[in-house]
């Protein structure tokens, strides 16, 4: 094993849980929903992406879109259910974070029920080049990883930074109160959130599937992996959440070399427990006044 | 601007919150290119009427019509489910104390407030006026709201309210916790505007502030609107010495 | 009404008087007070009485009342009262709530009585793995509900002290006996590690770094070959249940071994929650703990040692549980088991020991008995969590509670958009006003007030400056008998600044001694001029009011 080449994989694999974390993060801080279906949302876009290639085309870019369009999809199908009906009512983010369980439960047992517990592979969606760099081989599936989760991710916050429904989104993210005041409606608001983090979530899986299999419970540790990115990073924090995502990575990359793969898991958890020891509210720490959680 | 149109026609209004009635069957005008003044005491129902028009209360029934346009609902259905359509019909509403984004900047506060399209389209423009208006806020564009004092909070709250493409402003006392300087300044500042043909209600506790500045004074007692009666038999309306 | 006005003056035979006079319009007070006086709104029976049944006796009486040991409680809650119309001693159970349970308890204990025989076998597993999940979920009820600490790795813990044993008892032969103590030894450690990050994180943090904990257990035993990677879990462990026995005694002996861990488990909650510990939590719950820690409470403290107390329970159910099953599957550390163990919780009712128990029996219902249906079951029980969120507020016992809220908040709304009374004082000046008279005379007063100011009109004025003094049309003499009976505070009044020539209308102050005050600086010109407009000035302020 030679060091370059785990860094490599280490890289992809925290760009990949990177836009899953930025997508948590989104969710949390801009609608408040702890969104604990992306397990489902993760395997539900996979298994789009997987019957577009099946049936439509096995062309790269198609099955990446087919993949983020289902993710989108499962994103309005998950605020439609868990955030549109008690956004408003009491205890909501204790009641969203128990929702958004359930249909994690619901989801992932429908594609059991319907696709069967057989793993299924997606065709390779960036070709199968390689580049030698000196010693190191980057293959394409790499490199597409990393190009592309980067370029969808600063093509999201650069959306967000400048256009209107960005500042709609962060306007709510700040006060929800002051928003509808503006003019701004909270629950179109929740919908844009929710199909474009459920997007990211889309673009994580078909990335994912170019190392993993699509299984119908695979959403199961991609989600968690996210989820104590953004933890790590401080929920609600993107920029906290780029920088867990690359620490983590790092750790898992130095892990693997020194220890072996199967305490992985366990320094990583010990390294999250340490920053939220230190800084309860992850690297980022969220802005002070931004909401209280 | 020729004659005189109305902007929001209030009917028979009456709103609160749970078994509280706090609005009581209020007929209330305004027209176009008015200012008027809303006056009343600590919980006589000044905020609830403005929110009651924004579709912020927990109850309320009876006609709001803005524009022509009917926003009054009867059923209760959640306070601030339809807020957003109705800022979309032209109302901007000012409410009292900091409603503000603590972690934007000046700048992309007031953006905000350019929510309809068009504004949105011009709100390089429309920010240039209101930076004429409050001109301390040129320096501060860059800096996130939250850090502002209280003051300048209060500029860029009714900046962001002034910023919207509406014909009807509610100012919820403007001048409510500044220092007695500053609250004339943010007077002078809503005085300044040039409504067109929009309309502006301000809400205040202190009569002397609007005293021959606004076109009209209303004074609001327990719910309910007095003194609109008088203009009928032609008294001069001379205040006590 | 009536437009011609009767001079009295007619019959006294004065110069000049004419027998009728044409008088301007005017509409009758009858009419105004009719309108105030009747009312469409339907006046609904305010509040609400809820029924009790009176049993006969004095419940109140001190000498022979049942406490049960060693706390100075009593079974039931019981209030005892005179009835004041038939003066009889009576009861009234204030909280039945334990009678449910003995008869709730009472009806599990018997009911391998009557299960039938084709079933038995079935029932029987399915209500022995209800007794532990009850007690785990008991457990979990206590660090949620009671410690409030979101901590999802309730399963994990178990899962811990299962493994551990199960590895002890096959490696080192440890008796059955022996397992759920170590397991509260294990509870103990991995409770005492994972309360570390409860003490700084609030809420949804920690409830999202357990669940990762629990990833983490569940994709470490599963790597390593010491806990039997290959098998799919650890077997082989001693067990309490003899294997001599025939099968049916078996089951009957693991239903009611799993039955009294349950009642242990209650009496731990009953223990912790209802005593002061609980007490001091509730005085804490989420987001108001600034308040608590101001009145002195401790509330860290009190959580940390709620959840390590609960860990170990969970550690002696672990330790149970490999007693029980022989061993532990990786399954315990599965995400479904964890999300079915919140869906037991979520049905039944976050923060009540009642909705643990129903909750896990719905759910244990649901999961055993349609097991030939494969994963649909799961998404059944799925639905109904997801429904349950979405609707129900507090779980299952949180329905009439919620139900009642409800109604009373409708009724409420209702009740004040119908109201056609009130306006005239705010609701807490009519709170803090001693005379309630005053209230009722407030209305009287708006009343009387919208009525005059009908009565005004150009005419009426032209009377009054035609003979400010002397006899007056109807419409104008209401008007003047209302203003002179107005009180002296800023009364108005005509001072004389110099007589015939000169008058001006001052305000009274009201106070003796103080004087009134200058109104305005016109000088009337004759004491009739001055009149007129002393009631130009009332008229006005009347409108204006």
């Amino acid at each position: 094993m030679d060091f370059g080449f785990i860094l490599i994989n280490a890289l992809v694999l925290a760009c990949i849980y990177g836009t899953l974390a930025i997508g948590i993060s989104i969710t949390w801080s801009s609608v408040g929903l702890i969104n604990l279906s992306y397990g489902f949302i993760f395997a539900a876009s996979g298994y789009g992406a997987w019957l577009c290639a099946q049936y439509i085309s096995t062309f790269g870019a198609v099955v990446l879109m087919a993949g983020i369009l289902t993710g989108a999809l499962m994103g309005l199908l998950v605020c439609a259910l868990a955030f549109i009906p008690i956004h408003d009512k009491p205890s909501f983010t204790v009641r969203g974070m128990i929702a958004t369980l359930a249909i994690n439960l619901i989801g992932t047992q429908t594609l059991m029920w319907y696709f069967g517990p057989r793993a299924k592979s997606l065709p390779e969606i960036f070709g199968s080049w390689k580049i030698h760099l000196g010693h190191i081989v980057l293959t394409a599936d790499k490199i597409g990883n990393i190009v592309a989760s980067i370029v969808v991710v600063t093509l999201v916050l650069q959306w967000m930074r400048s256009s209107r429904r960005g500042l709609e989104i962060r306007a709510m993210m700040m006060n929800p109160h002051a928003a509808a005041i503006v003019g701004i409606g909270v629950r179109s608001t929740g919908f844009y959130v929710m199909a474009i983090t459920g997007g990211l979530a889309g673009l994580a899986a078909v990335l994912l599937s170019q190392t993993y299999y699509i299984s119908p419970f695979g959403g199961l540790t991609p989600m968690i992996k996210g989820v104590s990115i953004a933890l790590c990073g401080g929920l609600g924090s993107v920029r906290g959440a780029a920088i867990a995502a690359v620490l983590l990575g790092l750790n898992e990359a130095i892990t693997s070399v020194a220890l072996g793969g199967q305490y992985v898991l366990i320094t990583q958890f010990a390294f999250i427990i340490l920053i939220l020891l230190v800084r309860p509210r992850g690297i980022a720490g969220i802005l002070d006044k931004a909401r209280e959680a | 601007m020729t004659g005189k149109r109305e902007i929001l026609n209030v009917k028979g209004l009456s709103a609160g919150y749970g078994p509280m009635r706090v609005i009581h069957d209020l007929d209330f005008i305004v027209y176009s290119g008015e200012r008027v003044g809303l006056v009343g005491l600590n919980g006589h129902g000044k905020s609830t009427l403005f929110y009651a028009i924004a579709g912020l209360t927990g109850w309320q029934r009876g006609s709001v019509c803005l524009n022509g346009v009917e926003v009054g609902r009867t059923r209760s259905q959640g306070p601030g489910r339809y807020t957003h359509l109705i800022v979309r019909q032209g109302l901007a509403l000012i409410p009292q104390g900091d409603e503000i984004f603590h972690g934007l900047s000046v700048e992309d506060h007031l953006d905000s407030g350019a929510f309809t399209p068009r504004a949105w389209r011009e709100r390089a423009e429309r920010k240039k006026r209101i930076l004429e208006i409050f001109p301390p806020l040129v320096k501060l564009m860059h800096v996130a709201v939250g850090r502002l004092s209280g003051g300048e909070r209060r500029m860029v709250s009714i900046g962001r309210g002034l910023m919207a493409e509406a014909s009807l402003f509610l100012v919820d006392e403007p001048s409510l916790g500044l220092a007695p300087k500053i609250g004339k300044g943010v007077m002078d500042a809503l005085m300044s505007v040039d409504l067109g043909g929009s309309a502006m209600v301000i809400a205040e506790q202190n009569v002397a502030l609007l005293e021959g500045r606004v076109h009209r004074i209303i004074s609001m007692h327990v719910g309910k609107l007095k003194g609109e009666a008088s203009a009928k038999f032609g008294f001069e309306t001379t205040r006590e010495l | 009404m009536t437009n011609s006005w009767r001079n009295p003056l007619y019959l006294w035979d004065v110069k000049d008087a004419v027998e009728e006079l044409p008088t301007i319009d005017y509409v009758s007070p009858q009419e105004v007070w009719d309108r105030t006086r009747s009312s469409d709104a339907v006046m609904l029976p305010v509040g609400r009485l809820r029924y009790y049944y009176k049993w006969s006796g004095h419940g109140a009486a001190l000498w022979n009342r049942l406490r049960y040991w060693p706390t100075r409680r009593r079974v039931l809650n019981i209030r005892g009262e005179y009835n004041p119309k038939t003066l009889r001693s009576e009861k009234t159970i204030v909280d039945k709530r334990p009678i449910w349970w003995l008869l709730g308890l009472l009806a599990l204990a018997l009911a391998p009585l009557f299960v039938p025989a084709d079933l038995q076998n079935t029932l029987l597993t399915a209500g022995a793995t209800f007794g532990i999940y009850a007690a785990i979920n008991l457990c979990w009820m206590l660090i949620i509900g009671t410690a409030g600490i979101y901590s999802l790795a309730t399963y994990a813990v178990v899962g811990v002290s299962a493994f551990g044993t199960a590895y002890l008892s096959i490696q080192y032969g440890i008796p059955w006996y022996g397992l759920p103590f170590i397991g509260a030894m294990i509870g103990l450690l991995s409770g005492l590690i994972i309360a570390i990050p409860a003490t700084r994180l609030d809420g949804f943090y920690y409830a999202l770094l357990t669940l990762g904990l629990n990833e983490l257990c569940r994709v470490y035993a599963q790597q390593s070959r010491l806990f039997g990677s290959s098998t799919g879990g650890l077997y082989g462990a001693d067990s309490y249940i003899p294997q001599s026995w025939d099968q049916h005694s078996q089951s009957l002996l693991a239903y009611y071994a799993c039955f009294v861990l349950m009642i242990m488990a209650l009496c731990l909650y009953r223990l912790i929650n209802g005593r002061r510990i609980g007490r001091i939590l509730r005085m804490a719950p989420e987001k108001r703990e600034a308040f608590a820690e101001a009145t002195g409470v401790d509330y860290r403290r009190a959580r940390i040692f709620v959840f390590v107390i609960s860990s170990i329970g969970l550690g002696f159910i672990g330790g149970f549980y490999t007693a029980h099953f022989r061993g532990v599957a990786f399954s315990i550390f599965s995400f479904d088991t964890v999300l079915l163990g919140l869906a037991m919780l979520v049905i039944g009712g976050l923060g009540r020991a009642e909705g643990a128990v129903v909750g896990t029996a719905i759910v244990i219902l649901l999961d055993k008995i349609l097991i030939s249906m494969g994963p649909v079951r799961l998404l059944l029980i799925g639905v109904i969590m997801l429904g349950v969120v979405l609707f129900l507020r507090e779980g299952l016992f949180g329905v009439k509670a919620q139900f009642r809220a409800w109604r009373d908040k409708k009724k409420s709304e209702r009740r004040s958009t119908r109201a056609v009374k009130g306006g005239e004082m705010l609701p807490e000046e009519v709170t803090e006003t001693k005379n309630k008279d005053l209230s009722y005379w407030r209305r009287y007063d708006k009343m009387q007030r919208d009525y005059l100011r009908t009565l005004i009109s150009s005419e009426l004025i032209e009377e009054h400056q035609r003979s400010p003094l002397g006899q007056h049309s109807e419409p104008l003499e209401r008007l003047l008998l209302y203003f002179r009976r107005a009180p002296m505070a800023d009364k108005y009044a005509i001072a004389v600044v110099e007589p015939f020539k000169a008058y001006r209308i001052v305000a009274l102050s009201g106070h003796r001694g103080v004087a009134p005050r200058v109104v305005e600086d016109r000088i009337y010109g004759s004491q009739n001029e001055a009149y007129h407009g002393v009631f130009l000035r009332r008229v006005q302020d009347l409108l204006e009011s």
